[in-house]
């Protein structure tokens, strides 16, 4: 596969608004996951990993007037796509010949979950909120950064933002566009907190991925972008990218809606599929970037998976969801970013809260070792129905 | 080089006759804003106990669906894309419902489960055990053209060699409601708004059985004539065609004003001797019927041997899709 450069890249979670501040709380082993304060719900007992500004801060950060208009989610995806345009050097004009890919489930429920009770009957600006899809999500995001070429909206639940990067790289490798801009972002809603809630997959205490007593997620929130282009775009605009997608695949694990099959059939296509597209071999991978919700089902057929493609002696592997919970629809491009953060400045990121081996389980950083040079990581992301993905980002020789 | 992609199946539920072509000769009218789509027995594709927990959306979508499997003999398509703007509505407002009415306690996780988009594309992944690429597209009134987008890349690619793809949306009269006064629907003198399903293989593999070629898909953004002959004529260029050469075009006007005005400007301006075909009086407006617009256009292409097609998409808010489709 011809290589797919990464110019620029931005991200928002609970651990933090930008890379700097991310880097920071993933080196410090500091977790974003808190009780709730955001989001009005009545689950005080659930944790949660909240991107620590309200609406109006965010909305003042942007330099937007009225916070009223946005979805919070619109809110933390700007400041994401701000920072990730920045770094690659995009504005104005620049953008009209960049496509905006982006993933998002929820939408705008946040905002309509409040005025629900008022839409019978209702004028048209109640209406128009009732009616945020998730297009309406992306443009929003977009709306006064940039007038994009085209834009997409992927919704495949969890793997959502991880399929745009997967779309997006199918443009660039297609002639379709030189530079496309990926992602995701979701906020919080009562929608899904109390969905998953229902399901009985919340943790009640800190989530603890691939721990043998682990009980469950948090719900996060956050969102990241990723600018990729081709060789000769970055060239010419005379960028020294550091980093590139090696390697990808989409796969269904054809199971169930809400469940992961035991063997992990889905991730194991999908791992071995990024690896054949990158032309890498399972031993090539420095490290693994989890799914790992913590949830029991998640946790145990990921584990199995990860052994299948990568035997015994698999490599270092961690779920990042200990410090800012599951992300859901952003968790696929907001772990991407933490991976290139792994690969710029070689360190493993831990996986807190672990405490004891699951049984015939893999078992996850959780202290500082010694590791060769990190070349190569595999990132996974699994959603609702089986929707699985897997990236591989690489970094470039100097 | 990129080998040829042929539509060799497509089959509807919509406010017509459910899979069936039956629109061709004996078209439904109807005179009311708000119509739902004819439901199928769906108990003669999928079996009741599967079906009572589907909503309409997914049983709709898997019926369509395994018809197709079935008339092209493939079991495991290479792909299954979906596009779907609203996704499954009705699970979504009951859960909404029941969230707001009865607060966070003691909810189901009944509905809740099936509310994602893409519980339509892994739907038909989990019942028919296929493992192979799966996505969702939500973008509005583009949601079906970026689905077939995304299937035209990988054949691009040499990635897959067919592909399921679908254009599914549901309605409730309650979210009519809301897309009324926004002045989506219901607009006085427009067709209905209403539900659609279907389901298409998209082939490598020629035959006579074909319906037409899929020669070209282009998606973009943009309110402007002149931004549309560029991609027209890259589309044209790509595939190897010449633009006056398109005698016929099927657009999307519907009868609201606001919608038609960009159909009517590019008629004028490129196409001013050419058949211009309407799909939207047949099966109504809603965001995935682009997807019934493709379907009827490979049948009438099939039927009446029209040997070169442009089929045009343009929603309100500046998406546009051109797909060009070529006699077999």
């Amino acid at each position: 596969m011809e290589p797919i450069y990464i110019t620029g890249a931005g991200v928002v979670s609970a651990i933090g608004i930008g890379k700097a501040e991310t880097l920071a709380s993933l080196q410090a082993e500091r977790s974003g996951i808190r009780e709730i304060r955001y989001l009005k719900s009545t689950h005080t007992d659930l944790p949660v990993g909240e991107v620590q500004l309200s609406n109006d801060e965010m909305a003042e950060r942007l330099g937007l007037g009225d916070s009223q208009r946005y979805t919070r989610t619109a809110l933390i995806g700007k400041l994401a796509l701000q920072e990730a345009l920045q770094e690659a050097q995009l504005a104005g004009e620049a953008l009209d010949e960049v496509h905006f890919i982006s993933g998002t489930t929820v939408g705008g429920m946040d905002r309509r979950e409040q005025i629900h009770a008022q839409e019978p009957g209702c004028g048209r600006e109640i209406a128009e909120i009732a009616t945020h899809n998730c297009a309406a999500c992306t443009e929003m995001i977009a709306e006064g950064l940039g007038d994009f070429a085209s834009m997409a909206t992927l919704s495949t639940a969890c793997s959502s933002a991880t399929n745009a990067i997967i779309t997006g790289a199918n443009m660039l490798r297609c002639g379709l566009a030189d530079i496309v801009v990926v992602g995701g972002a979701e906020c919080l809603s009562l929608f899904h907190l109390n969905g998953f809630n229902a399901l009985m997959i919340l943790d009640h205490q800190p989530c603890r991925p691939f721990d043998r007593d682990r009980a469950g997620l948090n719900l996060g929130e956050g969102a990241a972008y990723l600018v990729m282009e081709t060789a000769a775009s970055a060239q010419q605009r005379g960028l020294k990218p550091k980093f590139v997608l090696s390697g990808y695949a989409n796969t269904c694990d054809a199971f169930h809606q809400t469940a992961s099959s035991p063997e992990g059939e889905g991730a194991y296509l999908a791992m071995t599929a990024a690896l054949k597209t990158a032309g890498l071999k399972p031993e090539d991978i420095q490290y693994i970037n989890a799914h790992g919700t913590g949830t029991p089902n998640n946790d145990e057929s990921e584990s199995k998976a990860i052994l299948r493609v990568f035997g015994e002696h698999y490599p270092p592997v961690s779920s990042t969801k200990s410090f800012t919970g599951h992300t859901t629809s952003a968790s696929g491009s907001i772990e991407a970013v933490f991976c290139l953060l792994a690969l710029e400045h070689q360190f493993l990121p831990k996986n807190i809260n672990w405490k004891t081996p699951m049984e015939e389980g893999i078992q996850p950083v959780t202290e500082e070792v010694a590791h060769p040079r990190i070349q190569h990581i595999l990132s996974n992301a699994f959603g609702f129905g089986g929707n699985d993905s897997s990236l591989i980002f690489s970094k470039v020789n100097e | 080089m990129m080998g040829k992609v042929y539509i060799q199946a497509a089959e509807q539920i919509s406010i017509q006759n459910p899979l069936s072509e039956a629109w061709m000769e004996e078209p439904i009218v109807y005179h009311e804003p708000f119509v739902k789509a004819v439901n199928p027995a769906f108990r003669e594709y999928i079996a009741p106990n599967e079906a009572r927990r589907m909503g309409n959306i997914m049983k709709r979508a898997l019926v369509t669906s395994l018809k197709v499997l079935k008339e092209t003999g493939i079991e495991h398509p290479d792909a299954i894309i979906t596009g779907t703007s609203i996704g499954s509505l009705d699970y979504t407002e009951r859960f909404l419902d029941d969230l707001v009415e009865n607060g966070e306690e003691s909810l189901s996780p009944t509905y809740f489960m099936q509310t994602t988009h893409n519980t339509v594309s892994s739907t038909i992944s989990i019942y028919t055990g296929t493992h192979s690429y799966n996505t969702t597209y939500s973008e509005g009134g583009i949601s079906f053209e970026l689905a077939l987008k995304d299937a035209w890349m990988q054949f691009c690619l040499g990635q897959i060699s067919n592909a399921l793809v679908g254009g599914h949306e549901e309605m409730l009269a309650s979210y009519y409601e809301l897309l009324r006064t926004t002045g989506y629907v219901g607009v006085e003198g427009m067709v209905p708004c209403s539900e659609s399903s279907m389901s298409m293989m998209l082939n490598t593999q020629a035959s006579p059985e074909n319906l037409c070629e899929l020669a070209g898909v282009s998606v973009f953004r943009t309110k402007s004539v002149q931004n549309i002959r560029r991609q027209l004529e890259m589309l044209a260029e790509k595939a190897n065609v010449k633009v006056e050469a398109i005698q016929t075009v099927m657009t999307g006007v519907n009868g609201n004003p606001e919608n038609d005005r960009l159909y009517q400007a590019v008629l004028d301006e490129f196409f001013p001797q050419a058949e211009h075909l309407q799909y939207k009086q047949l099966f109504g407006e809603n965001f995935s019927v682009s997807a019934l617009g493709l379907y009827a256009a490979a049948h009438l292409m099939k039927k009446q041997g029209t040997p070169l097609m442009l089929f045009v998409n343009f929603t309100m808010n500046g998406d546009c899709a051109l797909v060009l489709l070529k006699g077999i």
